[in-house]
């Protein structure tokens, strides 16, 4: 009805109220997100120093060869992939299993969903500060591998051997998050028509030929958007590593990129060369966002 | 599935058993550091850091909670910093809900010039990580003096793509002619706004606030660099300098981290749909 009509002044004056509503909000975004986005470009080519006086010169792409040279960089890159791929590989596997399963329950499915969400409920802090207790050299973990193995008395090192301390984020990290990701397959599952499912099970297809067959292929778009999330999710790891290296860590092994750019800018004082490792970060992840929108369309238009 | 799979009915029983089984096995493994923090946080340390772990405490320390409040030294920072966690998480949540209402709002329903370039622009910093801005957002926050202030741990986390995301799709299904009906009532723009229309936006707005008080709850990088003073600093920022003192007592720790967690927990319990439904919005939102 509104469309046939013609636009008259009045309704663009009524139109203009949508300013009103949208400015403030428009403030706050050009402070706090578009003006430090730009900034961290610019401060990205300036030599410019935490609780420096001097007015910060300009040094071209100094930052950036510096930083693309440095092998503390490359570690925190190595740290950052090992962390993520690591990570990655049992949130999918388990979450994916976990919707799966539970999506064939016909009584429960909230309370096993609350169940395994609970820890993503949890601060990244707090979860950390637990399992800090359960990695302790007479912490459960240590009880529990050396009773499953039969190997008593062993201590596995859980946060000071530099391998097993990465394996100990990943452990954490899956725990907390994989009720999440469980969660938004269900969602996903809840998509698939019945009837599909049922025309199969007629046909004689068993549960694991259910799953290969149909689930899965029919699944595609909310695989794609989780693993992606995942991937996000894994790369803004900070909490963790922080606190189990406030706790004596081996720093080196498990250095991301996050913890890394926060010890370059707030322990060195360094904003050029930490601006620097921001941007790559971004590029990095705004490379992935885009993969994500490009592959969700993608499966919509399927 | 009653009298199609006679053959495998027996066959089928236990693959049901042995799914519930997984599912039970899997739900425990998930529980039992949640439980280990629960038990943990009435014992000594003695007693949880001994061989094997004994699950229910022999000596019930109730001092933990009290020691975990007040501090060794009486100081009560604890107490001051969960607060300070409160005032921060609430404004948050509760301005975030308002301001991305307001932009959603007039995003959806108005047709002003530029309205395409503000949600573009918008949804593009949907994309900016958080870790990437902090340092210039710092030198914000230094440049206008609000370090060690409630304005500086607030400020930037106001307004939220997210949100204005999720609001805008939430009322463009409002139906207009409903406003339309107002305005020849002659009922002023503001109070569309404020009685019409935030008051019906209660699902997404409940999503949202909830959202944005557990990512408050969580943060823990922009606390560490705005607040250098202890009275000014927010739980995770807490329990990090807790923890990081060596002879931090592994009963009060415990403690330290129930108490952290007893308010998210409440919203968890009272509002469980939000929680579980706000994940597959989020995923929604994304896609």
């Amino acid at each position: 009805m509104k469309t046939a009509k013609r636009r008259t002044s009045l309704e663009a004056a009524h139109d203009r109220w949508g300013w009103f509503f949208v400015a403030p909000g428009i403030v706050f975004f050009a402070i706090f997100s578009f003006y430090p986005i730009i900034n961290a470009f610019y401060t990205s080519f300036f030599n410019k120093k935490l609780l420096s006086l001097k007015a910060p010169k300009f040094v071209g792409f100094l930052n950036y060869s510096k930083v693309l040279s440095s092998p503390d960089f490359w570690n925190s890159i190595r740290a950052t992939l090992v962390f993520t791929v690591g990570t990655f590989v049992p949130l999918f596997i388990f979450s994916l299993v976990l919707a799966v399963l539970i999506a064939s329950r016909k009584k429960f499915q909230r309370t096993l969903q609350m169940a395994l969400y609970s820890p993503a409920v949890l601060s990244s802090v707090v979860a950390a500060l637990i399992w800090l207790l359960i990695f302790d050299p007479r912490g459960l973990a240590n009880q529990a591998v050396n009773f499953i193995c039969h190997t008593p008395g062993i201590d596995h090192q859980w946060l000071s051997d530099s391998t097993m301390v990465q394996i100990s984020t990943m452990i954490l990290y899956s725990w907390k998050y994989v009720g999440y990701f469980t969660i938004l397959f269900l969602t996903g599952i809840a998509k698939i028509p019945q009837s599909v499912n049922e025309a199969a099970l007629i046909d004689g297809a068993g549960p694991v030929q259910r799953f290969f067959r149909i689930t899965l292929p029919l699944l595609k778009p909310t695989t794609v958007l989780v693993s992606v999330m995942i991937l996000i999710q894994c790369l803004k790891t900070f909490s963790t590593q922080y606190l189990f290296t406030q706790r004596g860590a081996p720093l080196t092994a498990i250095n991301v990129l996050t913890l890394n750019i926060y010890n370059t800018a707030l322990r060195d004082g360094n904003m050029g060369r930490a601006s620097v490792m921001s941007v790559l970060l971004f590029v990095f992840m705004l490379a992935l966002s885009w993969l994500q929108i490009k592959l969700s369309e993608k499966g919509e238009e399927d | 599935m009653k009298n199609r799979n006679h053959v495998s009915s027996l066959g089928s029983r236990i693959g049901n058993a042995a799914v519930w089984f997984v599912l039970a096995i899997f739900c425990l493994v998930v529980l039992v550091p949640l439980v280990f923090m629960f038990c943990s946080s009435f014992m000594p340390a003695s007693e949880i850091m001994t061989m094997p772990y004994g699950w229910i405490p022999k000596i019930w320390r109730w001092e933990n909670f009290h020691i975990a409040l007040a501090g060794n030294d009486n100081s009560w920072l604890y107490l001051r910093n969960i607060l300070n966690s409160l005032i921060v998480a609430i404004t948050v949540s509760v301005t975030t809900v308002i301001l991305s209402a307001m932009i959603g709002y007039g995003l959806a329903k108005f047709k002003f010039k530029g309205r395409d370039a503000v949600f573009m622009g918008i949804m593009a910093t949907m994309m900016i990580p958080f870790e990437t801005v902090m340092v210039p957002l710092y030198l914000v926050v230094v440049n206008l003096h609000m370090q060690n202030t409630y304005w500086g741990l607030i400020l930037p986390f106001l307004t939220n793509a997210f949100g204005v995301f999720l609001m805008r799709q939430y009322l463009i299904t409002f139906p207009t002619e409903i406003l339309e009906a107002a305005r020849i009532d002659g009922a002023s723009e503001h109070s569309i706004f404020w009685h019409i229309v935030f008051k019906n936006s209660g699902p997404a707005a409940a999503t949202l606030a909830i959202l944005a008080f557990r990512q408050q709850w969580d943060n823990l990088l922009w606390p560490l660099l705005v607040t250098q003073s202890e009275e000014m600093k927010t739980i995770p920022a807490y329990i990090v300098k807790f923890a990081a003192e060596k002879d931090a007592d592994e009963g009060t720790m415990m403690a330290v981290a129930v108490i952290a967690s007893i308010p998210v927990f409440i919203l968890f319990f009272t509002l469980s749909k939000y929680f579980l439904g706000g994940a597959s919005v989020y995923s929604a939102g994304k896609e």
